[in-house]
């Protein structure tokens, strides 16, 4: 289908303030008397607080006030509320906020933070969820059980397992005596940061009216608005949350974090807005963590290779707070299918409390854990059956009349995933493949995917736009622009919509709460989806307020009207019209008698019937899943054991590419973030629990001579949700990277591996154990 | 101990008062509001807070401001001329090369620092350059992409 706006290249309204330092992001705010705050951290990862002395700090230079969370009884959380702004008896994570410093300048807050003085008492700290699942381990929450959480969620009262999520689909484990072949493994996906170039940061400011602001960099402007107003007993109209341009958020910005701690501090000075931006440490130690996922996976199969049964244990160690985490453990569940069609599934997620860092989103959300198990076990499965993993994969591949792991039935209208595959296959592998030479092994690997909506059944995205006197249109949404172009989107819809010029449609800036439409929050690859449907309906009713004014203006009825973005018009007549602007506040006619609304609409969307599990953990998500299929050719230097991609290529099914150039840069920048976490990103911590790269030396995020040469693609079938087909891409390219390059190692050196990141250091000992097996 | 320290910082000669070993970024940021240098790290791995210092591209956030007394400094508010971008800012603006925009002013001010000084500059040192920045969201090819157009635009541009 060809459309005039979608399928083009425009550039971003964002673009030219971005490029001239202009762009006003969290840190650059400045406000009237505003104060800035330092925050303690504990030297354990998991100790009680015996006792805290502020006296020193407080007499040092500008100091306003020292707070403590001593007596602080306040719980919040959007699925389970077992977080608290600051520690109160027990501290539970390395950075975990103790204690806080308000003062003149940030320089002065932390000078202060240095005089205070804690004594602990340290408890065992537990990194991963195999050691906190014990039945000797000591409660990380003596409370799990006792908090209020979503109705969905299972709590393990007296152990550490914060939530139990449980799926059956058939005959569920019992389906393996269907199978001839079976293979399992136990496959890890460790700790790892975001990493957003902007560290996360929030400014809070208690007034004097009894209402509160708040700035952050976040995505989830209406939860800080609807949580802070339950913490604090105000009404939600009386708590006002703005949102600057974002730099980077890849998931650790939504849900609700900082922000608390930061309204804790800021309650004790009202009156005075007070900013906390993380350092980098702080970015890695003090917010929200990715990953931690352990999959332990086994697959079925008939001898002919059709997929029958699959049972999956996912252990996620879920941090010292599992508000944020149980999702996410939900969504690997699930999802740990991959782009595949099993009769009987059993699939079982435990979110289990541990000393780290809350986990939260990530780009992917438990998609690429899950489906880096699968597709690693797939490669693995297709050599026992001695099948080529190609069409191993193509008899099983979801695709229209199967069933996923929720029950959902899928249709042409979810795209092509056999489509994607040939297409990357045809790129990657019709080529020979290249012999080891004097100093590298050459190696191939594929990874087919699937993404699902995960979101919420009540999530939906709101869209107001006002048409103004000369008929050009203003446009304003909730959705968090944190670098994927949203805004640029919307222009792009909402001309399409109404056959306006994009150049003629100005996009909202900041989001605030007072004014934007209401979105839950902009995650889970969403927007383009749901906000798009939002814009489309809006731009409907636009319409229809148009043709309704015209329609007194014309004497005629509406349905004999048409509109062409410049004109409504008669149908048999298009001579007797009525030009748009003169129709934008009411027709003025001649005498000045006014008749008619002012063009204005507003509307939202949610996906459709997305429901809550039912007692087997199936229900829909929305059918709005989306397939693509990714592939890495790879190079292993012999000396050093250091993995080069030489080339990446991935091909989504997205329903209808609504900006080429902006769509592209998505997928390169998430592949190469999930290369990252293949080849060199984890967050590591002692036993103790510290974190001991929290810094960009040791914690290693992919550079320019890092990156490889990409080739992306895309197929369009267009979906029934979102706007003229389009399907979501955000999250998707990182889903494929891990098992692609791990399946090219395989291809290259004959070796496994079942847990990333491959080092260097590790591929050589590989290599010399190999040396000693063929020797021996 | 406070010292006055005087350097020309895009275009105006500034005076300020300062300790002399507290860092440019948090001069240039926090007394004298030029809110366009970022800062993304602790220990000058991130490269968003580059600016200018006498033609040369500098981490501000490592540079105590005693060493730029007398200096010209340039930052990313420095580089347009009324509505007019600096071909760089052209180029980077229209590439795909800006996603959530943190990284941008230190890459473009790296590049001017490379291109105003060496417009011929091969693509290993371009490589070079941009290797000393972090960028989360676009994949590098975009910003590579528009670090070419920029060389032409200035290559032409000195022709004439």
């Amino acid at each position: 289908m060809s459309y005039k706006y979608i399928g083009k290249s425009y550039n971003r309204p964002d673009a030219i303030n971005k490029v001239t330092g202009k762009a006003q992001y969290l840190d650059d705010i400045r406000l009237p008397g505003m104060l800035h705050a330092a925050i303690l951290h504990p030297e354990y990862a998991h100790a009680r607080i015996i006792s805290i002395d502020t006296s020193e700090a407080e007499k040092m230079p500008g100091v306003v006030k020292v707070v403590t969370g001593k007596g602080c009884k306040l719980h919040y959380g959007d699925n389970i509320k077992d977080l608290v702004p600051m520690a109160d008896e027990k501290v539970r994570y390395i950075g975990e906020p103790v204690a806080a410093v308000v003062a003149d300048t940030t320089f002065n807050a932390q000078k202060a933070l240095e005089k205070i003085k804690v004594v602990y008492e340290p408890l065992p700290v537990y990194i991963d969820a195999r050691d906190s699942m014990r039945e000797d381990a000591v409660l990380i929450h003596e409370e799990n059980g006792d908090y209020w959480h979503l109705p969905t969620l299972k709590p393990q009262s007296g152990t550490n397992v914060a939530n139990l999520y449980q799926l059956k689909k058939g005959q569920g484990k019992d389906g393996f005596s269907e199978a001839d072949v079976v293979v399992e493994g136990d496959f890890l996906y460790p700790f790892g940061s975001c990493a957003a170039i902007e560290p996360h940061g929030s400014i809070v400011w208690f007034k004097e009216d009894n209402t509160i602001e708040a700035w952050s960099s976040s995505i989830c402007p209406f939860i800080i608005r609807q949580d802070l107003a339950h913490s604090y007993g105000v009404p939600e109209s009386d708590v006002r949350v703005h949102i600057p341009d974002i730099g980077g958020c890849f998931g650790y910005k939504s849900d609700i974090t900082v922000e608390q701690t930061v309204a804790y501090i800021a309650s004790f000075v009202p009156g005075y807005p007070v900013k906390w931006v993380a350092s980098r440490k702080e970015d890695f130690t003090s917010t929200l963590l990715g990953h931690g996922i352990r999959m332990i996976m086994k697959i079925g199969a008939k001898k002919d290779g059709k997929l029958v049964a699959m049972e999956t244990k996912v252990l996620h160690s879920g941090g010292a707070y599992a508000d944020t985490a149980v999702n996410v453990t939900i969504a690997a569940t699930h999802n740990c299918t991959g782009p595949y069609e099993f009769d009987h599934c059993d699939l079982t997620g435990y979110t289990v409390y541990t000393n780290t860092p809350p986990v939260g989103a990530y780009r992917g959300y438990g998609h690429q854990e899950a489906q880096f198990a699968t597709e690693r076990l797939m490669e693995i499965l297709a050599r026992k059956l001695g099948m080529n993993s190609f069409e191993l994969r193509k008899m099983n591949y979801l695709c229209e009349g199967k069933v996923n792991s929720l029950g959902e039935m899928m249709w042409k209208t979810n795209g092509d995933m056999k489509a994607c595959a040939e297409k990357v296959q045809n790129l990657v592998f019709s080529k020979e493949s290249l012999h080891e030479d004097e100093n590298f092994y050459y190696g191939r690997g594929f990874a087919a995917l699937m993404k699902s909506p995960k979101g919420a059944p009540f999530s939906t995205k709101g869209c107001y736009i006002k048409m103004n006197i000369d008929g050009s249109i203003s446009i304003n949404m909730g959705g968090a622009e944190v670098g994927q172009g949203l805004r640029t989107i919307v222009q792009q819809i909402a001309g399409e919509a109404l056959h306006i010029p994009p150049e003629r449609i100005r996009v909202y800036n900041e989001i605030d709460t007072q004014y934007s439409p209401y979105e839950w929050q902009t995650i889970g690859s969403m927007f383009t989806t749901q906000g798009g449907r939002a814009i489309i309906r809006a731009a409907d009713k636009l319409i229809m307020v148009l043709k309704q004014t015209a329609a007194q203006v014309l004497k005629t009825d509406v349905d004999y009207l048409d509109y062409d973005g410049e004109y409504v018009f008669l149908k048999n007549d298009p001579s007797i019209r009525v030009a748009v602007p003169e129709l934008s506040r009411g027709y003025i006619t001649s005498d000045g008698i006014t008749i008619g609304e002012v063009a204005q609409s507003v509307s939202d969307a949610r996906l459709p019937r997305y429901s809550n599990p039912d007692q087997n953990g199936q229900g829909s998500l929305g059918v709005e899943y989306t397939f693509g299929a990714q592939a890495a050719e790879i190079r292993i230097e012999k000396k050093s054991g250091k993995i080069f991609v030489d080339h990446f290529a991935s091909t989504f099914d997205v329903g209808q590419v609504i900006n080429p150039l902006q769509i592209r840069g998505s997928v390169m920048g998430g592949v190469l973030m999930a290369i990252g976490a293949t080849l060199y990103e984890k967050v590591e911590f002692d036993q103790d629990g510290k974190i001991t790269n929290p810094h960009f030396f040791k914690y290693h995020l992919p550079t320019y001579k890092e990156a490889p040469q990409q080739t992306v693609d895309f197929i369009e079938n267009p979906g029934t949700v979102g706007p003229f087909g389009a399907r979501g891409i955000g999250e998707h390219p990182v889903i494929g990277p891990a098992p692609a390059i791990l399946n090219a190692i395989y291809d290259a050196i004959g070796v496994d591996f079942f847990e990333i990141p491959v080092t260097p250091e590790i591929i050589k000992k590989a290599l010399a154990n190999k040396q000693q097996k063929e020797y021996a | 101990m406070v010292e006055k320290i005087s350097f020309t910082i895009n275009g105006q000669l500034r005076v300020v008062e300062v300790d002399p070993e507290m860092m440019l970024i948090d001069v240039i940021r926090e007394i004298l509001n030029l809110t366009g240098t970022k800062r993304g790290c602790d220990n000058a791995t991130c490269g968003t807070c580059t600016v200018v210092i006498n033609g040369k591209a500098t981490k501000s956030c490592n540079t105590p401001v005693s060493k730029v007394a007398g200096a010209e400094i340039l930052t990313v508010e420095g580089l347009a001329r009324g509505k007019e971008l600096h071909p760089i800012q052209k180029s980077i603006s229209e590439s795909g090369a800006i996603q959530c925009g943190f990284c941008t002013p230190g890459i473009v001010m790296e590049l001017y620092g490379l291109l105003e000084n060496k417009p011929d500059a091969s693509e290993l040192e371009i490589s070079n350059s941009l290797n000393k920045h972090l960028c989360r969201c676009t994949g590098f090819e975009p910003i590579k992409d528009g670090a070419l157009m920029a060389q032409k635009i200035i290559q032409d541009r000195n022709k004439n």
